[in-house]
Order: structure tokens, then C-alpha cells, then sequence
């Protein structure tokens, strides 16, 4: 009964700063997903806001680019990169992303939605590709 | 590779992943990961470790610049966020207790079809809601 009490206090307060129970489900369900098969959580989280949480194609992109920042911080923390990252390499790569990103960033403003859909559906297919050789 | 040329093509694909990553809301270790074991020669471990030291610098930076073009919402993004670090910690402790070649089989299918789903719903150009707005539940 207690415990009830307390689970309907956290659910409420989530809910009260704009987290509701799909975002919730998802960001659990994405994060897990992540978690266990290594992959990003953007290729999980996107399509479900999208075909179950009924975002925009362009507001689910940026709400998936945003929630990154928190989970790739809990990977670092958890992951234990201290002595396996190449920081050389790291360097390198985060100076082209970050420019990339800034322009992808900037074509994700303008980009017509359906082209949206197209380009990232042709992305997911190639991911699977990939993740299926892998496996 | 070694050297400079490695670091032309380091910082060449960075730019790839980078507008990948801001153009469609994904971390990019899809993309680096691969990369750095079959292109450079990193073991699994290294080249996820140095791919997630990638991964969060470039999304702030492609967060920071939806933001200053009004696309999305930052707060909530870090809200929801900060629920699904919480899932990536579960996921990664049930990751050594469950068979993940499997699952990651499972997963690609998953993947596959929604990709074609995508496509398909774009190339029909089927209605989808207005940025800012979700579709009535």
C-alpha cells in the first residue's frame, strides 16, 4: 500500500515535468535496449516516438539527439573507459563530429519530413544489415 | 594507415558521423564502432570505449545548434534522457546474463522493418504531424 503511495508520488512528479507514460516506457526501453545489444539508443528511441508516442519526425529526431547527452554519460560512467579509450583517436573523430554535427544539425531544421522519413528508414535498413552480419 | 593519413581519415569520418548524428537524432556508434575495429584494427572493447567518448560531445554540440534554431525541446530532451540512462545501467548488467548474439538477431529484423516502414510511409508521403505537435492518442 506504502509502496503504491510512493510509486503514484515519482510517477506523478515525472509526469509533471513533461515525462509521460510513453516517454517514460520508451526512455526505460531505449536505454535498456542500448544497454544490452550496444547499440545507440537513438535507432531504438526514434521510431517509437514517432510510430507509438506520435512525434513529429523532426521534434522525435531532436528529442533522441538531446537524451543522448544524459545516456552516453551514464556509458562513460559505467563503461569504465578509463584505459581502453584511444585518446588520440577520440580527438581526431570528435573534432570532424563535432563540426558534422553542427551542419546535420542545421539540414535536420529545414529537411522536408518526408525526406526525413526516407533518409532515416534507408539508415535503419543499413543498421540492420549490419547488426544481422554481426550477430 | 598511419600518421597524418590516419588522421585525414579520422577527421574526414568524423564529419560523416557528425551529420549523421545531427541530422538524424543518433549517437553515431553504430557507424564508429564498426569503423574502428574493421578499418583500424581496435579491439571491440577500445573501439566502444573511445567510440562513447565521441558520441557525447557531438550530440551536444548537435543539440546545442537545434536549439539555437528552435528545432525540438532541449529540457525535456535531458529529462527523458536521464530515464533512459537509467535503462542503458539495467541493460548493461542484463546484458552478462542473457545470450546477446541472439537478441542482437532479434533486434536487427526489428530494425529492418521499421526501416522499411519508414521508407515506405515517406516515399507514400503519408500524413505525419507538424513539427511541435504529436498526433492525438
Amino acid at each position: 500500500m506504502r509502496q503504491t503511495l510512493v510509486c503514484r508520488a515519482v510517477l506523478s512528479r515525472l509526469h509533471s515535468l513533461g515525462l509521460d507514460s510513453k516517454l517514460l516506457a520508451i526512455g526505460v526501453g531505449g536505454g535498456l535496449l542500448s544497454g544490452l545489444l550496444g547499440v545507440g539508443g537513438g535507432i531504438v528511441m526514434v521510431p517509437l516516438l514517432v510510430l507509438w508516442a506520435g512525434y513529429a519526425q523532426r521534434d522525435a529526431h531532436a528529442l533522441s539527439l538531446g537524451a543522448i547527452i544524459p545516456i552516453s554519460m551514464a556509458g562513460i560512467a559505467t563503461y569504465g573507459v578509463a584505459g581502453e579509450v584511444r585518446y588520440g583517436t577520440a580527438i581526431g573523430l570528435a573534432a570532424g563530429a563535432i563540426v558534422g554535427a553542427r551542419i546535420g544539425a542545421g539540414w535536420l531544421a529545414r529537411i522536408d519530413e518526408r525526406l526525413l522519413k526516407v533518409v532515416f528508414g534507408t539508415f535503419l535498413i543499413g543498421v540492420a544489415v549490419l547488426l544481422g552480419a554481426r550477430g | 594507415m598511419s600518421g597524418p593519413t590516419l588522421y585525414v581519415v579520422l577527421v574526414a569520418f568524423g564529419v560523416v558521423v557528425g551529420v549523421a548524428s545531427g541530422l538524424l537524432g543518433v549517437g553515431g556508434g553504430t557507424l564508429i564502432v564498426p569503423f574502428l575495429t574493421l578499418a583500424v584494427g581496435f579491439s571491440q572493447h577500445s573501439a566502444e570505449a573511445t567510440s562513447l567518448l565521441v558520441i557525447l560531445p557531438t550530440a551536444i554540440a548537435g543539440s546545442l545548434a537545434l536549439r539555437r534554431r528552435g528545432v525540438g525541446d532541449l529540457g525535456l530532451a535531458l529529462r527523458f534522457g536521464v530515464v533512459g540512462a537509467v535503462g542503458s545501467v539495467l541493460g548493461a548488467l542484463l546484458a552478462l546474463a542473457l545470450p546477446a548474439d541472439t537478441l542482437r538477431l532479434v533486434f536487427a529484423v526489428f530494425v529492418g522493418v521499421v526501416g522499411l516502414r519508414l521508407a515506405r510511409d515517406g516515399i507514400r508521403g503519408e500524413r505525419s504531424p507538424a513539427s511541435g505537435h504529436r498526433r492525438a492518442r
